[in-house]
């Protein structure tokens, strides 16, 4: 079903449930009112001459946690990376504060690139120490001559971490671990590490791809109470991910996303509990195999 | 006076050279102005050879285009061409008929250091390539996804690629600093009456004490020639390979 098809089984926002409809400026009951930080509409998207996303019609709105859920391979990820500024959709708009970040210059592109952080489903860490990766996003922020001057400030072993850098360590509770090397960090820890690079330059959004999928309990736990700091301080947050109990736990919406689209967004309660897609029920009890 | 034991041409600039006279007595200046010329040459041409290669090994690495996969086995290919072949070729580029002729570059350290450049490119860019082919995507995703630009992605694939691109300029010099056919031909193997050379390096004057029957002054050089080798290998990797401002 495309996302035209579902916006039909749409319903309005005191149900519950809405698929998000580009037209419409209502995406949740939560923050009917509020203007969508992020929002997808209408993109379509594919490799070649294969079609990943048909339709996809999506807003994230300022400190709420929207969970996208479906299989692996349905484009999850596609769907980030379009988010993220990766690349341009086939087709569709991505505004961002209303503007059409496809329709504007590189440069003004990268300031609204600058304001989303992303944290992959591989921590993907440099090669370089805890700190150095957690200031990565603040260092290219940064003039060259500020950079310079920060690498001679480290080459003379002159500087600590900065603030935003260890207060973003903290979150994830590896604030002592500065001067560690990120090869000897374990799957767990490089993940957070991970996510305070991602939340040290305090994005207005956060992309997950399925941060957790590799973690443990206790990891993902730490990962989870993360993003509803993150959400507390603001910041809007999707987090893509086959967990259905982590959705239920941190998310304030879900969307789901089977086939080729978001087929429902809705409220994440009433998404568990009554779906208004019978697919839908079907993902979340396991009896939908793609 | 000036020896020119394998000069192929008389240039103009090089007409004052006497006739084949090829003993030297054992003297510091005929030493170290052999190491001088060596080092200069060498060292010149692997830093020019440096600032070509990395910026198109990144290119290369990292995007699609029509024909990259012929250059590719072009820098291959390169890495294995006989260096006789490239003086020669040189030789005809900086000769008085050659395009290059009104530079009057032939035997000078100029010409060595341009054949030199053409023998350790492809060693350097092929090298290269595979290092900074080997930084896994993700670390360049999330370089871009942090809000690095390209040239802060390029930054990044360069840090992470930092060994192989050591190993890569070390390669480089090593086949500069070897080379014997190239230079004889380009160079001239030069030394004035004094006992400077002007052309010569260490590796052509090894050739020439031993076709003289000079082994003590042969081997001499080749134990200076070692030593330099070790010397700039430890000096590159203790300033890009380990720790340097990376932490």
């Amino acid at each position: 079903m495309t996302m035209d098809e579902s916006a039909t089984a749409s319903r309005d926002a005191s149900s519950g449930r809405t698929v998000d409809d580009p037209s419409s400026t209502t995406t949740s009951t939560s923050t009917a009112t509020s203007t969508p930080t992020l929002r997808a509409v209408d993109i379509q998207h594919g490799y070649g001459s294969e079609t990943v996303l048909e339709t996809v019609s999506l807003s994230i709105d300022a400190g709420e946690v929207v969970a996208i859920i479906g299989p692996s391979g349905v484009g999850k990820t596609t769907l980030l990376r379009l988010l993220a500024l990766f690349e341009q959709p086939r087709d569709g708009a991505l505004e961002y504060d209303g503007t059409d970040v496809w329709e504007i210059t590189t440069q003004q592109r990268l300031a609204f690139r600058r304001r989303i952080g992303m944290v992959f489903q591989d921590a993907s860490l440099f090669d370089a120490s805890v700190r150095r990766n957690a200031e990565y996003g603040l260092h290219v922020r940064q003039s060259w001559i500020d950079r310079l001057r920060r690498e001679f400030a480290d080459l003379v072993g002159l500087r600590d971490g900065t603030s935003e850098a260890l207060e973003a360590l903290d979150v994830v509770g590896l604030a002592d671990e500065l001067d560690r090397h990120a090869s000897s960090l374990s799957g767990g820890e490089a993940q957070r590490v991970a996510f305070a690079r991602a939340l040290a330059f305090d994005p207005d959004v956060l992309l997950l791809d399925e941060p957790t999928s590799d973690l443990d309990p206790r990891n993902t736990a730490v990962i989870e109470d993360a993003v509803r700091e993150a959400s507390e301080r603001g910041i809007g947050v999707a987090i893509a991910t086959h967990d259905m109990n982590q959705a239920r736990r941190v998310a304030d919406r879900v969307a789901v996303l089977l086939g080729d689209g978001i087929i429902e967004v809705g409220e994440t309660k009433t998404m568990f509990e009554d779906p208004e897609d019978p697919r839908t029920r079907k993902f979340i009890d396991g009896e939908l195999i793609y | 006076m000036a020896d020119c034991s394998d000069c192929l041409g008389q240039a103009p600039h090089v007409a004052a050279i006497a006739p084949l006279q090829s003993e030297f007595p054992f003297e510091w200046i005929y030493i170290r102005s052999i190491i001088e010329v060596s080092l200069y040459v060498s060292l010149v041409a692997v830093a020019l050879s440096t600032l070509l290669s990395i910026p198109v090994a990144l290119v290369l690495g990292f995007t699609e285009f029509r024909g990259k996969g012929f250059l590719r086995s072009v820098i291959t290919t390169g890495m294995g061409f006989p260096s006789v072949v490239v003086g020669l070729s040189v030789l005809f580029l900086v000769s008085n008929q050659g395009p290059l002729g009104s530079l009057e570059l032939i035997f000078t350290t100029e010409a060595m250091i341009l054949s030199q450049l053409v023998l350790a490119t492809p060693v350097i860019m092929g090298v290269s390539l595979a290092a900074v082919s080997s930084v896994d995507q993700q670390v360049r995703d999330a370089a871009f996804a942090m809000g690095g630009t390209r040239l802060d992605v390029a930054l990044v694939t360069i840090k992470e690629a930092r060994y192989g691109l050591v190993t890569a300029v070390l390669a480089g010099f090593g086949r500069a600093i070897s080379e014997i056919g190239s230079v004889l031909i380009v160079g001239g193997n030069i030394v004035g009456s004094d006992g400077e050379s002007y052309t010569r390096t260490l590796t052509t004057a090894i050739r020439v004490e031993a076709r003289n029957g000079q082994f003590d002054t042969a081997f001499l050089l080749g134990a200076i020639l070692v030593v330099l080798v070790l010397l700039v290998n430890a000096l590159v990797i203790r300033l890009g390979g380990t720790n340097g401002g990376y932490r």
